[in-house]
């Protein structure tokens, strides 16, 4: 009996053992944001998965806001040994490459022979001053306009045409404007609370950038701003802020007209749509509004890359990881959850727009082919101290502390003591 | 004496390991060039990082100016504010009346809260149409501003919250003090015809200001560290209205990444509270008594 039970015992623990003897899965972690609102993010695990049997994929999920205030950094700091890292704030990894927290990936690039003039030089953000590169971009978003179909066949006004200026997007917010508040208001626009949907549009141009030290150009933006704020034709700076309203749940309560607003949007919206979530049901999107004289599709963005921690112990997969995620294959996957992929390719457009829910009229596919997509920061080390700066006084402007005219005198009187500026 | 040191061993390890050594290395790096290089890149600085934060120095265009001036107001308002609300809370709830417990637990609760729940709360109860300006607009006082998002208006949010949450964790003090005021003071202050005032100014007030000692220490080093009810209700804005010191060396040193800017900034901060601490300790025999 003695022996029975030993022999039994024994058995359990060989067959308890067994799970563990054949997980040879290799785990890649990969730390980013906001899983659950980035669909791509699980279909991109998930295609990795299939295509690279033996590879788990599994996402450390920050939260968007703990991102920003440098929990990735932190982590890195602290010896984490997540394997790849999201790069949200592209002076971040300047960052990283300073403190040596990432590996160059210059020679992995070499032997893999990823083409990486398809990324329209998106590519070129992720190198250090000697041009090393230490990220790949996986998805480039750039800022369009969104649109509420209803609305616009409500009030019997034709939809925003893909070549506007920003005096006639106005002109267009006024008279979508209507109602009472409360009851039955329907605003022209929208702007989110950022600097960078009010007043970075003059970068634009792929020329001028928010640390030539001249803010000049932001007032035609500020005054723009608060002109339909005053009109009613937008929800006010200073109630958005003490709310803390979301723009995607602004323009999805379904009585906002417009909203410019960066294309990662889109993947949103088709989900929440289709998850029944959403008060809107039928967007179109169209160029952003540009300045006279300037090409419509001129719009600004930044890429969203990865980078390799110098930790991680799975170095040659984590690099076919993001190559796949950066390449085309990875593109398609991105495209087909109706985010844009950095990587350029016929293939990919022709994915972007046949997503399933995509708008399907032919202004909204022209959108996607911006003509100019000037950064929105400029790549340099100081770059946060300008932008604690002109934050700091974007506040002021916008709570209507001061007028714009001081504002814009703050903003280069305080970068003009910037050191190296 | 072995055993009473390992008794004492883990409090002590820790606050070597987590605060002192800190500290410590906080007072290093103000002295060192260190913008987030690798450690092979650091370079000592000597006193330029001081030289750099002390540059153009003025109370209303400089960043240490502002942070210091806001810094100072909220302490200015807030400590004297938290400390006659405590007091006050303390001798409405020192009577065994019916529900005094329960007053007490509710008034505690701020204490207790999550900040950032609490934070969101008042934003929201400060918006332009929300409850705080509804009432007053009830009163005839129109605001029609949100609070948070006002220049002048955004200190009075913070100390509105600072006193608001840290008046309950004081009331208690208060409370524990006036336990220990001995009954027989009033019975004889009674009997030579005291009135109620004069038992609280000469008696009661008096025997309670060692309890005020130790709370106005203990508020004037919270008030100086504000932090996080700043980050969540105004983010230091509007423009810089609400930036504090902490707020200041947080920006310098986790978003611009000038840990040696960002720790000369908290030396400063640091050489502040000391000698504030140590005027209120040289005042003590002035005004504090011990039975």
């Amino acid at each position: 009996m003695k022996k029975l039970l030993a022999l039994l015992l024994a058995a359990m623990m060989v067959i308890g053992l067994a799970p563990l003897a054949l997980a040879e899965d290799t785990v890649l972690t990969v730390v980013t944001w906001d899983v659950a609102a980035n669909p791509y993010l699980q279909l991109t695990k998930e295609a990795f998965e299939a295509s690279h049997p033996g590879v788990v994929i599994e996402y450390i999920d920050v939260s968007s806001q703990d991102y920003d205030a440098q929990k990735p950094t932190t982590m890195l700091a602290g010896g984490d040994t997540a394997d790849v890292f999201d790069i949200k704030q592209l002076p971040d990894l300047q960052n990283w490459i300073a403190q040596d927290f990432v590996v160059s990936l210059d020679d992995y690039i070499a032997a893999s022979g990823l083409d990486v003039s398809r990324y329209l030089g998106m590519d070129k953000c992720y190198v250090d001053a000697e041009g090393r590169a230490f990220g790949l971009p996986y998805r480039s978003d750039f800022w369009v306009l969104y649109y509420n179909k209803d609305l616009f066949d409500a009030a019997g006004v034709a939809y925003p045409a893909s070549d506007m200026t920003w005096d006639e997007y106005a002109e267009l917010a006024r008279k979508m404007t209507s109602g009472t508040e409360g009851v039955d208001k329907v605003y022209g626009t929208h702007y989110h609370t950022w600097l960078s949907d009010v007043a970075n549009w003059p970068v634009a141009d792929g020329v001028y950038t928010l640390i030539d030290g001249n803010y000049e150009p932001l007032r035609y933006f500020y005054n723009l701003a608060q002109g339909l704020e005053d009109d009613g034709a937008c929800m006010t700076y200073s109630d958005l802020k003490a709310s803390g309203l979301h723009y995607r749940a602004a323009f999805e309560a379904g009585n906002v007209a417009m909203i410019p607003m960066g294309y990662w949007m889109v993947a949103q919206l088709i989900t929440d749509i289709k998850a029944g979530t959403s008060n809107l049901t039928n967007f179109g999107i169209v160029p952003v509004p540009h300045l006279e004289g300037l090409p419509s599709g001129s719009s600004f963005g930044a890429p969203t890359g990865c980078a390799i921690n110098k930790n991680s112990a799975n170095k040659d997969l984590a690099y076919e990881f993001i190559a796949w995620r950066c390449g085309e294959e990875g593109a398609k996957v991105f495209a087909s959850a109706g985010a844009r992929p950095a990587y350029v390719s016929e293939a990919v457009a022709d994915a972007l727009s046949s997503v399933d829910g995509f708008p399907s009229d032919p202004a909204s596919k022209a959108a996607l082919l911006p003509v100019v997509v000037g950064l929105e920061w400029p790549v340099v080390a100081n770059v946060n101290e300008f932008k604690t700066i002109v934050n700091e006084e974007h506040t002021a402007i916008m709570s209507r502390d001061i007028t714009v005219d001081e504002g814009i005198a703050n903003m280069s009187e305080r970068v003009a003591e910037v050191p190296g500026k | 004496m072995l055993i009473a040191y390992s008794f004492l061993a883990p409090n002590f390890l820790g606050f070597l390991l987590i605060t002192f050594v800190p500290v410590i290395f906080s007072f290093v790096i103000a002295f060192l060039n260190w913008n987030g290089g690798a450690v092979n890149k650091i370079t000592f600085a000597g006193w330029d990082n001081f030289a750099a934060i002390f540059k153009n120095f003025s109370f209303t265009k400089s960043d240490l100016g502002i942070t210091l001036r806001n810094t100072t107001v909220y302490t200015l308002f807030t400590v004297p504010l938290t400390i006659v609300m405590a007091l006050f809370l303390a001798m409405v709830l020192n009577r065994a009346a019916r529900g005094a417990k329960f007053f007490r637990a509710v008034f505690f609760f701020p204490y207790v809260a999550s900040i950032v729940a609490i934070c969101m709360c008042w934003s929201y109860m400060m918006m332009k149409t929300g409850p705080i300006n509804q009432l007053l607009a009830l009163v005839g006082i129109h605001v029609g501003k949100s609070w948070t998002q006002t220049k002048d208006l955004a200190m009075w949010a913070i100390v509105f919250v600072g006193v608001w949450r840290n008046a309950g964790y004081y009331m208690v003090m208060y409370l524990a003090g006036l336990q220990s005021v001995p009954g027989e003071l009033y019975e004889a202050a009674t009997v030579d015809g005291a009135n109620g005032w004069q038992k609280f100014w000469k008696i009661t007030l008096p025997m309670l200001t060692p309890t005020t000692f130790f709370v106005s220490i203990m508020m004037v080093i919270t008030c100086f560290k504000i932090y996080d009810v700043v980050a969540i209700m105004t983010d230091g804005g509007p423009g810089r209205a609400t930036k504090m010191l902490v707020t200041y060396i947080y920006d310098l040193s986790f978003f611009q990444i000038k840990y040696g800017l960002g720790s000369a900034v908290a030396m400063v901060l640091l050489i502040i509270v000391l000698l504030v601490t140590m005027v209120q300790f040289r005042a003590e025999k002035k005004w504090v008594n011990y039975m």
